[in-house]
């Protein structure tokens, strides 16, 4: 009898458009701030499965108020990386269970000399063929030791990528060329949006670019106080 | 008792970063300085143009209060070099990579020797650091570690020595030798080489050494460490005065 009426309710619920109570979402959230509890804005990006496996997933900006959220499709490992201007990006491994919220809180300290950092001298967007865009970005490194986090942030569809580099690197714990990194951007179905792209780099030490968002000019690093 | 550890302190403190030329005072002093030159590593980077030091990020002494007690543990380097490492091995890495120094060893050994005395009076649990996730995949590697230590036990070093009084006396490492500070990987590089010499930072020497510190934590192998677990506590040999 009680069967009978809770799928009468189901079936009338359904009829009616109400929607079913859904699972939690799957999703990581958090806080950015630094030494002194002072919201950092910035970019937190996530490789899917063991940290620094260099399998960029999905990312969000950081808004002002230093609050992020990440939707995720599934649960499981992941590593986040949090990155701010003129900060030491953070790098943490985290798990995530399905249909529930991971809340973090990350705390950024300042790069006490920007004179290390990777420079990215500019950005640029070629239409190859009707379907392919290619985003371009020239990157440079005093100290010579970049690493696999020349990425790709596309605040549209929330997903996070690795560029490759100007040559083959065979491994992910050599020293990456200086040069012309680039994405393949499937634009069959519409054009190129330049404001949803966002771009940083670090290097093996950890020192790291300001993010370059639109209009993709870069400025001088400057050091943030502590 | 004072005036030496004062001594030695001072002696390793100004030869910094050449800890293993400075002379040692008695035991528990030159186990201090040890420490406190590892701490002097810790807080400062040796090359002037990247002051970026240890302390820099890792700023919070409750964050990595529970490291040394977590090793051997699987390290995440970037694939397909993650593996299970020691605390020296994993020391030596970041300082190799970090401080730009050819040869990380000396500097590594005092840093985890600060690390060591860091996790005080915590007992050992291998695999898990507290307030961090445990990663099943992690946590499979480390017990993959342990049974082909256990394996190279056997082979290597079973037929002289016990390994539970092995393991014991593992936990006074890194020792003082004459004037120079000894972690347990060169020890067993050195210690009668039966077949292959094991290098101090080589896969292998951290699979024995995951092996013996897995006698000792038992079951905590891959559980959080606490103070209260009753097991041995990583620091036997560290009670620095």
């Amino acid at each position: 009898m009680i069967r009978t009426l809770v799928v009468a309710l189901f079936s009338w619920l359904i009829a009616i458009g109400h929607p079913l109570p859904a699972a939690g979402a799957t999703a990581i959230t958090g806080t950015v701030k630094n030494k002194a509890g002072q919201p950092l804005p910035g970019l937190a990006l996530l490789e899917k499965g063991e940290i620094h496996n260099n399998r960029w997933d999905r990312g969000a900006l950081v808004d002002a108020s230093g609050r992020f959220r990440i939707e995720l499709s599934d649960g499981g490992q992941y590593g986040l990386h949090v990155y701010s201007d003129g900060h030491i990006y953070n790098p943490l491994a985290v798990k995530v269970e399905t249909g529930k919220t991971l809340e973090v809180e990350i705390v950024l300290v300042p790069e006490p000399t920007r004179a290390n950092d990777p420079l990215i001298k500019g950005f640029r967007s070629e239409k190859r063929s009707g379907k392919v865009t290619s985003v371009k970005l020239e990157v440079t490194d005093p100290n010579g030791d970049l690493g696999p986090q020349v990425l790709a942030f596309n605040a549209a569809t929330g997903r996070a990528f690795a560029m490759d580099p100007p040559r083959r690197v065979w491994s992910l714990k050599s020293n990456y060329p200086e040069g012309v990194y680039q994405l393949e951007v499937n634009t069959s179905k519409a054009p190129l949006e330049p404001r949803d792209w966002h771009f940083v780099v670090a290097d093996h030490q950890c020192n790291t670019t300001d993010i370059l968002s639109f209009p993709h000019e870069p400025k001088p690093p400057r050091v943030i106080g502590q | 008792m004072m005036r030496r550890v004062l001594l030695a302190l001072t002696a390793v403190v100004s030869a910094v970063p050449a800890w293993t030329a400075a002379p040692s005072g008695g035991t528990d002093g030159a186990r201090a300085a040890l420490v406190a030159a590892g701490e002097q590593w810790w807080a400062r980077s040796p090359d002037p143009r990247n002051p970026v030091a240890c302390a820099t990020c890792h700023h919070d002494p409750a964050l990595t209060r529970g490291w040394a007690a977590s090793f051997p543990k699987f390290k995440p380097l970037p694939p397909p070099d993650g593996r299970v490492m020691t605390l020296l091995q994993a020391t030596a890495e970041a300082v190799r990579r970090h401080y730009g120094l050819a040869d990380p060893e000396p500097v590594a050994v005092a840093v985890a020797a600060f690390l060591d005395r860091q996790g005080a009076g915590l007992a050992l649990s291998p695999g898990v650091a507290a307030g961090q996730p445990v990663f099943e995949m992690r946590l499979r590697a480390l017990a993959a570690s342990v049974a082909r230590g256990r394996t190279l036990y056997v082979k290597r070093c079973g037929d002289c020595h016990d390994a539970e009084a092995v393991a014991a006396a593992a936990l006074a490492f890194p020792r003082v030798v004459g004037n120079r500070a000894e972690s347990l990987e060169r020890f067993l590089e050195r210690h009668r080489p039966i077949g292959r010499r094991l290098s101090w930072d080589s896969p292998a020497t951290a699979d024995l050494i995951a092996f013996l510190v897995s006698t000792l934590a038992g079951p905590r192998t891959g559980v959080e460490a606490s103070t209260d677990a009753g097991a041995p506590a990583r620091d036997s040999a560290w009670r620095v005065p």
